[in-house]
């Protein structure tokens, strides 16, 4: 199958898991019950009740309120959130910008500090410095985040003024909107809000990536062909970013693309610890008061993005291990 | 141009063969320094700049920075909802007349109010300066608009004044007399229209007009004392003084409401100095607030009662404990069996005294004492009705189901009351559910129990609002089926007069009635709790509102 083909069939997988997933968010939404009741008065009569049922459409059959909502999909209309009275869609995509950048700084801070202290450990390996990485790395995986968010919250931000407490400055969003200008006076001003939740989201990511490259490395660099790379006379930075590192990475490769999920649907405690406006936290809140059309849409959001970064790696992973494509 | 000569790169080169490792090493070392670096350049961005350097970017001097757990929901008034949304609404937008903090009703954009001779109107006189946010003159056809356009069913509103004011009232329409003089009518007589009507916002009919109801959403037109400049969602709603706005200036020039939904992040920015007030602190903080030297806690008991109620559904009856709440007496006995002042003391760490009736203590005329812990009394009571310990100690057994997270230490105080009522032998075990996707549910179809912990909101202005919960045997919010023909028909004397003292008395006896049937298990007025920065005098209102000035 050639390359072209390899992606069509990619991309027609991760068109049926789109779909498995709205199929699946659909009908978990509603199976807990009727949220009319959170959208009319505490006085609301039983006639009242029955109007606003009909008004918000959760009078038809579940059947026919899917049809109509993957019709809607299909023109990208996912319906007005119950809560804001706007689009769905709009709501969801005005805050992705604020994940987006806590998440895309956390997985660069996490293949930035993870890898290299990965590699370390591994050229170190069973020495002081090998011991020292793995047990942070355990510590790493270990904290909670919301505990290390508030400690750093505590300290960092409020008994030391080091860095503000809470809140964001946009920084995608004006790029988004192609203002580059704005983007770049706000780079200064928004970098500070960006230290505390992307640390703290990323330390248990950043620990899984040390780990896992440790490991990773080790298992390589025992192999014939590094052994026949040394006896080649090759230098070992040679042997170890051209032959050992590009073997290694096929796995962490992989980890990073599903870790990325795993930051995406992990920001919501970090968001609302640190205040930083994103989409965790309003599914969080949109979960809470069921607004459907609104977790409907944030949810496809999500799996979008999610299979695309995953094709993404696969595309990756063939243009680094041919013999993938071969198979 | 080259920087380095051949002999040069080659010795480099050289170099670096020999020590690959090493140079491995550096470049790993130089990743990682690079992302410190990045770190440490924000910490000094911050340091020179402040740690505050968007808020006081943003915050000009003069400016009021309040920190909230939920963003608002909607800044359409015809739209609004939420009570944190309410704060908000009424600095962008004015109402006929408006509840002052000790809950008396006070001209505002209208200079008087006459109630029509067969009850069913009000007759309003506007101010004549008052102005929508473009400049342009707000009349009566405005006021009209703000009362016709939410309800509209066309445009399907859900919110406060399409939900529950307008229905309340009875709305039927609006009548322009001139410029300015509006009536406007409803179907019946309603002791407490004016109240009603006071709750809502008059804006300006043509800028509504030109905006979707989408784009009205998040964009305000105002026409009271502040106008909208940025609403960055689930960040912050910026505020700024309404330059059209033609009374009394307001006590700011602008004000911020940031959106913090953790509470120890709210704590934190207050004690940073970066809010001059936050709602919702949580009792674990008040201490740690108290003892900063920078803020103080200042509560209220609020309108909100927090109550157990016994649900008389027929749907309890099969059950030994469903059975015996049906009888008032044992309904009576239980009112002893708890020590409201240990458990707000205990738990939410506020002193709270019990509440006697359903009406807010300062409108409360009808001369009921709260009823004192006394465990033995419960005890002899119930005996004296019938229900004697078993063997095992149990009199009967009830399910007593609470939300989580709704009320302040909601489960913790359910646990509680569970542990009162199962020392006199009421064997009580909770329930804890989730508050929107079951509790809500329950409640509203009125089958949550037989025991349910729960909130509900009353006034500062009308005793007879209060017990709105109550307006029939079934009315959407008589949550526990409550149907004593004697409490239902005071109603109607309370509808034949429109004299105050009338209504009061007739209002009075309902209660009597409602304390001697024990509908609910009375608890206490939510003390509300409030974070305020030593640098401003701040007093908080009973009714949640967060308002500037009385």
């Amino acid at each position: 199958m050639g390359l072209a083909g390899l992606v069509a069939k990619r991309l027609v997988q991760a068109l049926l898991v789109v779909v498995g997933v709205t199929l699946v968010t659909f009908a978990t939404l509603h199976l807990g019950g009727d949220p009319t009741y959170l959208y009319v008065g505490e006085h609301a009569s039983a006639a009242q009740i029955t109007a606003t049922r009909v008004k918000l459409g959760f009078d038809l059959p579940l059947t026919t309120q899917y049809l109509r909502f993957a019709r809607g999909l299909l023109h990208a209309d996912l319906g007005d959130s119950l809560t804001f009275h706007q689009p769905a869609l709009g709501v969801v995509l005005e805050r992705f910008p604020a994940t987006l950048e806590l998440t895309c700084t956390a997985l660069s801070l996490a293949v930035v500090l993870g890898v290299p202290l990965g590699v370390f450990a591994a050229l170190h390996r069973g020495r002081p410095l090998d011991g020292g990485i793995m047990l942070l790395a355990l510590l790493g995986q270990s904290i909670p985040s919301f505990w290390l968010g508030i400690l750093l919250l505590l300290f960092v931000g409020l008994a030391w003024h080091w860095l503000p407490i809470s809140g964001r400055v946009p920084l995608l969003d004006p790029l988004f909107a192609g203002d580059w200008r704005t983007a770049w006076t706000n780079l200064p001003q928004a970098l500070p809000f960006l230290v505390m939740p992307s640390v703290t989201i990323a330390v248990f990511s950043l620990a899984r990536t040390a780990r896992l490259v440790r490991s990773s490395l080790l298992e390589v660099l025992s192999q014939d062909y590094v052994r026949t790379a040394r006896a080649k006379g090759l230098s070992e930075r040679r042997v170890i970013v051209h032959h050992a590192l590009r073997n290694a990475w096929l796995p962490v490769l992989t980890m990073l693309g599903l870790e990325f999920g795993f930051l995406l649907s992990g920001v919501v405690v970090v968001e609302t610890v640190f205040s930083w406006p994103g989409v965790g936290r309003l599914v969080f809140n949109a979960i809470n008061h069921r607004d459907i059309p609104l977790v409907e849409a944030a949810v496809i959001v999500f799996s979008l993005l999610f299979v695309s970064v995953n094709l993404l790696v696969d595309l990756l992973y063939i243009r680094l291990d041919p013999r993938i494509r071969l198979a | 141009m080259k920087l380095l000569t051949d002999s040069q790169r080659r010795g480099i080169g050289a170099l670096m063969r020999s020590n690959s490792r090493g140079r491995l090493r550096g470049a790993l070392l130089l990743a990682m320094l690079g992302v410190v670096a990045w770190a440490a350049t924000s910490v000094a961005t911050v340091a020179t700049a402040s740690t505050a350097a968007t808020t006081a970017a943003e915050t000009p001097h003069r400016v009021l920075r309040i920190g909230m757990a939920v963003d608002a929901d909607s800044l359409d008034p015809s739209e609004l909802d939420a009570q944190d949304t309410q704060s908000i609404a009424h600095l962008l937008w004015g109402t006929l007349y408006k509840t002052s903090s000790d809950g008396r009703l006070d001209p505002y954009f209208a200079l008087s109010a006459k109630l029509s001779d067969d009850g069913r109107a009000y007759i309003f006189k506007l101010r004549p300066d008052l102005k929508c946010e473009n400049g342009a003159p707000l009349t009566a056809r405005d006021v009209a608009y703000s009362f016709d356009h939410p309800n509209d069913p066309k445009l399907k509103f859900t919110g406060h004044a399409s939900g529950f004011v307008l229905p309340a009232l009875r709305y039927t329409g609006t009548r322009v007399d001139d410029p300015l003089t509006v009536t406007i009518q409803f179907a019946a007589y309603n002791p407490i229209a004016l109240g009603l009507i006071a709750e809502m916002f008059i804006f300006c009919r043509a800028p509504y007009e030109a905006m979707t109801p989408e784009y009205a959403a998040s964009h305000a037109s105002a026409t009271g004392p502040y106008r909208l400049v940025e609403w960055r969602h689930d960040d912050r709603i910026v505020l700024e003084r309404n330059k059209s706005y033609g009374l009394a200036a307001p006590p700011y020039d602008g004000v911020v409401f940031r959106v913090l939904p953790e509470a120890s992040t709210r704590t934190a920015e207050l004690l940073a100095g970066n809010l001059d007030i936050m709602s919702g602190v949580v009792a674990d903080q008040i201490e740690a607030i108290n003892h900063s030297g920078t803020a103080k806690v200042e509560s209220v008991a609020s309108i909100r009662r927090i109550y157990v109620g016994f649900n008389q559904n027929p749907k309890f009856a099969a059950t030994a404990g469903g059975k015996a709440i049906e009888d008032p007496r044992v309904r009576r006995a239980l009112q002893f069996a708890i020590d409201v002042p240990t458990l707000c003391q205990a738990l939410l760490r506020t002193p709270c005294a019990r509440m006697a009736t359903m009406i807010f203590p300062p409108n409360d005329k009808t001369g009921i004492h709260a009823d004192p812990y006394d465990p033995d009394h419960t005890e002899q009571l119930l005996d004296q009705a019938g229900y004697k310990r078993g063997a095992d100690g149990v009199r009967f057994a009830l399910v007593l189901q609470t939300p989580r997270g709704r009320y302040p230490n909601d489960v913790n105080i359910a646990l509680a009351i569970a542990q009162y009522l199962t020392d006199i032998g009421v064997k009580t075990t909770v329930d804890v559910l989730d508050f929107a996707s079951v509790f809500v549910p329950l409640v509203r179809q009125h089958v949550a129990g037989p025991l349910f912990l729960m909130g509900s909101s009353g006034a500062s202005w009308s005793a007879i609002y209060d017990l709105a919960d109550f307006s029939a045997p079934d009315g959407g919010a008589n949550y526990t089926d409550f149907a004593d023909p004697e409490f239902f028909a005071g109603w109607r004397r309370i509808e034949q007069t429109h004299d105050p003292a009338e209504q009061g008395k007739a209002l009075s006896a309902m209660m009597h009635v409602f304390h001697e049937r024990g509908t609910w298990l009375n608890l206490y007025f939510l003390p509300d709790l409030y974070g305020v920065s030593n640098k401003l005098s701040w007093q908080p209102r009973a009714d949640e509102l967060i308002a500037l000035g009385n």
